[in-house]
């Protein structure tokens, strides 16, 4: 264990000594401040304990997060979905699995390494649940927060090991472990037998509230509640109000967690082929990640799907398009999509207000979700040049012309956004037909319908050249490097760089809008055609300004060099 | 077919390559060594158009790099010692992703030679993750090869290649060469050097320490006759005692 210990107190020491390294660099200080301004902000900062300060420590949130507790752990035994708990670093795959260590010290050390892990989130949890209103020391909030979480680690990790060991030994495996399953089913069944037991009031429920409070009261009333007695006793101490109260829940809490410290090591499970698969997915996840592809398109494709037709000649621009569009196509997800989808319908529905039924609900959601692909798209969609600097030397050495390869980048992103906003906004129009009292009238909707391709393609590829621009000219603001993409230095980084592009468009929209409402207004046409002819006047010239840009950027590409380091 | 003089490349306070001239001809194969740190690679990117000079010129089939620099990158192919593909594009969709670029109007009667020839045929439709290092490199040198470049430019070509892998990379190497393809090679397999370039330039902290062919070599160095080549590198580049 001296060797463990010497590598996780030096790999911290190493660590710290790179931020502070790093703090050197006044970029890396200014998203430093701007991050750690941000934490403060919204986690350390005093507020008003209020109402929502009682809700976070409330009994319905208690109630969800125990749930929440119980679905998540059912998923790592029903599903293995958690793979990536037995997870261990490249490296330490390549210098520990082969060194003379037990598999139980191996797992040791594991759960060592992610006290790191568990100490920040609790230290993060107190902060949040500080705002809770009650009188617990913040120390003993923490114990609490680091139990919960230890506990569940610990849980996820026994259960993927128990599944390794039905998958490598089959029978042999199931009858091994077959108590540590035969718990949880008992667990699993007690809860859906209260669950059923109380369906006819959790049906007639109306309401949020009212179906809360029912599935409350089914979870609070046995068989339910014998289940769920583990999961109460961990997750009581984090929602205790005081300390008299805190004194009472721990101890039991720490009981648990010692039994599930104890069942994950006597667990002798051969984990090693099941934990460098994982670890090697972890790998996989982390390049996407430290690539920026972990908000848009996802790792890469296991299969290659349907291709589409490439002329082998025509301007090589169409190529870099087309490729992609292939990386788009098979590297994009619906998922992405969800959020912004999710949100459109709340926010779609809350405009409508129950007036128009269905059709309103529907113009309005899709017209959000436009509006929202507008502002957010550019961070879900990648498939351009902040994919493809990680392939700077190749990009450097094909035969196209900066310039016509920045607009080819651009262009990838921004069309396929444009045809599913022009979608969505085709959608709304037709919803929008019939729906009584609406702001703009048909004439006026039809006309800006039909001014919108080129509005949409236009301010898309203003979004996207600011974005494609910002990973030509300030590249380390876009990856400062596989040490650097975690902590409050990077969140820092990310609102700076939202902020800055957000400046950068309403500063190329100055000139498009004033030059558009000026023509617009001497034309004196009805209200209809004047909106249109501003879109698109406005389109216009926010398009030459795009290529302007381009073409500029195409330069600052030419000039762009791999890091010293990437070479000899 | 590429000619390069005076060219020096500066990080900063740092010279990576300084003052380096030379010139490879047609069917030539020149080699380019030097221990870790020597520059070869930047070297060799400066060739390639990937980073820019310093000082100096860089020549590729009489097309400067830095003014012409769409026409003399479509003279010539840089394969580097780590593949960079895509992820998200198989086998062939990268070989016609590169035929669009280069203006390879027949790709489709090149294909199926070029991909017998690097045994990729049965891994066409197969993306980079389902290949194994070997037949990345593979892919890698193929994208480089298809557009029968004039300058072919190979950084460490065989890193990740099978014996079998290794023997006919270097008949593909050599049969270029005898095509009239001006080729430069860096590599630290000696034994590979020695048997394909026809000339050497040895680099040591960005500097040439010694070039022509190894003939030309020893005889300046008239201490080293009768040596071999790695004893002749190693006393040259200062990283070890000749024997």
């Amino acid at each position: 264990m001296n060797a463990f210990l010497y590598l996780v107190s030096r790999s911290a020491r190493n660590r710290a000594r790179s931020l502070v390294r790093g703090a050197r660099s006044p970029r890396y200080l200014a998203a430093l401040a701007v991050g750690a301004f941000y934490v403060w902000a919204f986690l350390i900062r005093p507020v008003n304990r209020g109402a929502s300060g009682s809700f976070l420590l409330g009994q319905p949130t208690e109630m969800i997060v125990t749930l929440l507790s119980v679905l998540t752990l059912m998923g790592s035994w029903v599903f293995g979905s958690d793979a990536t708990a037995l997870a261990f670093t490249q490296a330490e795959v390549s210098l520990l699995f082969p060194a003379p260590l037990s598999r139980r010290a191996l797992m040791g050390y594991k759960l060592f390494r992610s006290q790191t892990a568990m100490l920040i989130n609790a230290l993060i949890w107190v902060f949040v649940l500080r705002r809770g209103g009650s009188t617990l020391p913040g120390v003993l909030r923490a114990i609490s927060v680091w139990a919960l979480f230890s506990t569940l680690n610990l849980h996820r990790l026994g259960a993927a090991l128990v599944r390794t060991s039905w998958r490598e030994h089959a029978g042999a495996g199931v009858r091994r472990h077959r108590w540590s399953a035969a718990v949880f089913v008992l667990i699993g069944a007690a809860v859906v037998a209260g669950v059923i037991r109380e369906h006819e009031a959790l049906l007639s429920a109306l309401g949020a509230g009212a179906f809360f409070t029912a599935l409350g009261h089914a979870l609070a009333s046995p068989p339910a509640s014998w289940g769920l007695l583990p999961f109460h006793l961990v997750v009581a101490p984090t929602f205790a109000h005081d300390a008299r109260e805190w004194g009472r829940d721990i101890g039991p809490a720490l009981l648990v967690l010692a039994f599930h410290a104890w069942w994950v090591l006597r667990t002798d499970a051969a984990f090693e082929d099941a934990a460098i698969d994982a670890s090697a997915e972890r790998a996989r996840r982390l390049d996407a990640i430290r690539a920026r592809r972990g908000l848009g398109a996802s790792a890469a494709p296991r299969t290659a799907t349907r291709t589409i037709a490439l002329a082998a000649v025509g301007h090589p621009a169409l190529a870099i398009v087309w490729k992609n569009i292939l990386c788009l196509r098979r590297t994009a997800q619906l998922r992405l999509l969800v959020g912004p989808l999710a949100m459109a319908i709340i926010i779609g529905s809350a405009i409508a207000g129950g007036v128009g039924g269905v059709p309103a609900m529907v113009a309005a959601s899709a017209l959000v979700l436009a509006g929202l692909l507008v502002v957010f798209g550019g961070r879900l969609i990648r498939n351009d040049l902040r994919q493809d600097m990680q392939h700077l030397p190749l990009l450097k050495s094909l035969p196209i012309a900066p310039g016509d390869l920045m607009v080819a980048e651009v262009v990838s992103g921004a069309l396929p956004m444009a045809v599913l906003q022009q979608t969505l906004l085709v959608v709304a129009f037709a919803a929008s037909i019939g729906l009584p009292s609406l702001p703009l009238d048909g004439s006026t909707r039809l006309a800006l319908l039909i001014a919108s391709p080129i509005a949409v393609l236009a301010l898309n590829g203003a979004l996207l050249t600011i974005q494609n621009g910002t990973a030509v000219l300030f590249p380390g603001w876009i990856r400062l490097g596989p040490a650097a993409n975690t902590g409050v230095e990077a969140l820092g980084q990310n609102l700076l760089a939202s902020v800055s592009n957000l400046v950068s468009l309403a500063v190329a929209l100055v000139i498009p809008a004033v030059v558009a409402f000026g023509t617009a207004s001497l034309a004196g046409q009805p209200r209809a055609v004047t909106l249109a002819l501003i879109v698109i006047i406005a389109s216009a010239i926010l398009a030459l300004e795009t290529y302007g840009a381009l073409r500029l950027l195409g330069r600052a590409f030419a000039k762009a060099e791999p890091g010293v380091s990437e070479g000899g | 077919m590429i000619e390069v003089r005076g060219l020096t490349k500066l990080y900063g306070s740092f010279t990576a390559v300084h003052d380096l001239s030379f010139e490879v001809g047609v069917g030539e194969v020149l080699g380019l060594v030097g221990p870790n740190g020597a520059g070869k690679t930047t070297t060799l990117r400066c060739l390639a158009g990937i980073i820019a000079p310093s000082r100096g010129t860089v020549a590729v089939a009489g097309h400067d790099i830095r003014t012409e620099a769409i026409e003399a990158k479509r003279a010539l192919a840089f394969i580097p010692d780590e593949p960079h593909l895509f992820d998200y594009l198989s086998v062939e969709e990268h070989l016609r992703f590169i035929a669009r670029l280069y203006g390879v109007a027949d790709v489709d009667a090149r294909l199926p030679a070029l991909l017998d020839e690097l045994e990729l045929s049965e891994k066409r439709r197969a993306l980079p993750g389902e290949l194994s290092r070997g037949m990345r490199q593979k892919l890698a040198i193929a994208c480089g090869l298809l557009h029968s470049p004039s300058v072919l430019i190979l950084d460490e070509p065989l890193t990740g290649l099978d014996p079998a892998g290794i023997r006919r990379m270097r008949q593909t190497i050599s049969a270029r060469a005898a095509a009239g393809t001006a080729v430069i090679l860096s590599s630290h397999l000696l034994n590979l050097v020695e048997e394909l370039c026809t000339r050497l330039v040895v680099l040591r902290r960005g500097e040439c320490v010694a070039f022509g062919t190894l003939g030309q070599i020893i005889a300046e160095r008239p201490d080293l006759a009768g040596r071999s080549l790695e004893d002749v590198f190693l006393a040259l580049t200062g990283t070890g005692g000749a024997s």
